[in-house]
């Protein structure tokens, strides 16, 4: 029973990891709508070139903690000015008609999917090139100990990570619910043209919240890291596909959404690894996924299907 | 109030307005009639700024409008009721009037016109709290036209608010129109039920492939042979 017990924890704590990578994605999902396969990428390069100055210049933690932040700011907004940037003509939704657009492929998601696809294997090899070597120390701040509460070990660090991704993404779910500008962020992702009637400026809500998610993905890169000690160049990779599951599993572009959805994905790998072992792990995180997508979609409300920005 | 000359505005290749001249006058409802695709809907959407026009004017209380941002339009005091009303459908009902009054500043200002719009449009103030995507054709609309009022214009541009309605709704409609009318609100209306829009509307145009081919009041335009076959029907000869 206790077993059972840490396994739950441990899982618990691990998916808040998980969380913390997927907010960024999803954010960036609410706002426009299309899938940024680049932010495991600009996590990676940012947590890179924050290394190197580690490295290079012996920059201290926190020195190296606002390098990663502002960094992949800087590229988060190179990212959306080349793949996502949309300057499509704002009057295209309701020109065109909403019959039409039900048989009209968008042309627009397609060309940013690929492009950044694209990017992400550009701004990995700027990484790789930066820094050669396969394992780099990264400055960290390890906090080793664990608490006993009744014969379960909690991870300190772990719990700091989750509890950082909680912060995070009910900030934001308070931010968008109860301020003026949360609204327009939600009424400019909810009907772009309706949006710009009532004078919303949709276009650059939407790079401003592009490029935010950036800045979130190199604050979840930094604390990631520092716990760990340590970056391979598989980095950018496993922010993404963690990421990407775990944003999936609580519905893309939902803030809340997210925190369920990793916790929801940290048990189901700290299970299945106990039961099946390393593999049956990642065979249990797909079928979940494969589940999760398959399933008639209900969200929160019940009726509010929207693939919008949302709490 | 309004003055557009030469307007023209095309998607790609298809020239959707070709040169369209017409006035709206201040405290005037002006109806603009027309069939399906001779224009109406990329003439209203050219207006708020949404599309662009390739050449053409638009002045409004003697200030140009063309090439301006739809914000920058909307703080001037020019708002649309979109075609096929376009609510915010995942915003609750008051948050869509908020976001209505989004180029506001004046935050007591803005509570006290949502009091107002729920006075006026008491069955809005019964959905407060509801998702506007769940509400009825009917009440979508006055939503539509709620949220543009939230902008405090002088002048509202409503297109086709009438479609898909049932008759009785689309009566609440235009009961709503001479409303805002008697209070000083011009508006520009679009419509294709000419029998409605002559109860409320002082002035009229006609429409059709992209230019204006008619213009006269309410009586000129039943005296218009053409318009009576094409819009008022036969049974006003009998």
């Amino acid at each position: 029973m206790l077993e059972l017990l840490q396994l739950l924890v441990d899982g618990l704590l691990d998916g808040g990891v998980y969380a913390l990578l997927g907010l960024g994605l999803s954010l960036t999902f609410g706002c426009l709508k299309r899938l940024n396969l680049a932010y495991g990428a600009t996590a990676m390069l940012a947590a890179y070139i924050g290394v190197w100055c580690h490295l290079r210049y012996e920059a201290s933690i926190a020195v190296v903690a606002i390098i990663i932040v502002v960094a992949a700011t800087f590229i988060g907004w190179y990212v959306e000015q080349l793949c996502f940037s949309r300057s499509d003509d704002p009057g295209f939704q309701s020109a065109v008609g909403a019959q039409d657009r039900l048989f009209m492929t968008d042309n627009g998601e397609m060309v940013a999917l690929a492009s950044s696809f694209a990017i992400w294997m550009q701004l990995e090899q700027l990484a790789v090139n930066l820094l050669p070597r396969h394992l780099n120390p990264f400055p960290s701040m390890p906090i080793e100990s664990s608490w006993m509460i009744g014969g379960i070990a909690i991870r300190q660090d772990r719990l700091l990570l989750t509890l950082l991704a909680a912060v995070i993404s009910t900030g934001i779910s308070l931010w968008l619910l109860h301020t003026r500008a949360g609204l327009s962020w939600r009424a400019a992702s909810d009907h772009r043209t309706a949006a710009y009637l009532v004078g919303i400026p949709v276009v650059q809500l939407q790079t401003i919240g592009f490029i935010l998610a950036s800045a979130l993905s190199g604050i979840a890169s930094f604390a990631v890291l520092s716990l760990d000690g340590q970056v391979t160049p598989m980095f950018g990779m496993w922010v993404l596909f963690k990421g990407l599951v775990a944003a999936m599993l609580g519905g893309l572009g939902s803030m809340l959404g997210v925190l369920r959805g990793g916790l929801l994905l940290g048990v189901v790998e700290s299970f299945s690894q106990s039961l099946l072992g390393a593999q049956g792990r990642e065979f249990a995180t797909y079928a979940l996924l494969l589940l999760v997508l398959i399933l008639p979609r209900h969200s929160d409300s019940g009726r509010r299907a929207s693939w919008g920005i949302r709490i | 109030m309004l003055e557009i000359t030469q307007l023209a505005t095309s998607y790609g290749k298809i020239e959707a307005l070709r040169g369209v001249s017409l006035s709206a006058k201040a405290g005037e409802v002006t109806c603009l009639l027309g069939p399906n695709g001779a224009g109406k809907s990329t003439l209203m959407l050219t207006l708020s700024g949404i599309l662009k026009p390739q050449h053409g004017s638009v002045k409004f209380e003697g200030e140009e409008l063309i090439g301006k941002t739809p914000a920058e339009i909307v703080s001037r005091g020019m708002a649309l009721v979109p075609e096929n009303r376009l609510v915010f459908p995942a915003l609750t009902v008051r948050e869509n009037l908020m976001a209505g009054a989004y180029r506001r500043r004046d935050t007591n200002g803005i509570r006290s016109d949502i009091d107002a719009m729920f006075h006026r449009f008491s069955r809005l103030k019964e959905r407060e709290a509801q998702l506007a995507g769940t509400l009825s054709g009917g009440e979508q609309q006055m939503l539509a036209v709620a949220r543009a009022l939230m902008s405090r214009p002088r002048l509202l541009l409503m297109d086709e608010p009438s479609v898909g309605l049932a008759p009785l709704v689309v009566a609440e409609i235009f009961f709503i129109i001479q409303q805002l009318h008697s209070e000083g609100v011009s508006i520009f209306l679009v419509e294709q039920n000419a029998h409605m829009a002559m109860k409320v509307a002082q002035h009229f145009y006609l429409m059709e492939q992209g230019s204006v081919s008619f213009s006269g009041n309410s009586g000129e335009l039943a005296e218009d042979d053409l318009i009576q076959r094409a819009y008022l029907g036969q049974q006003r000869k009998t």
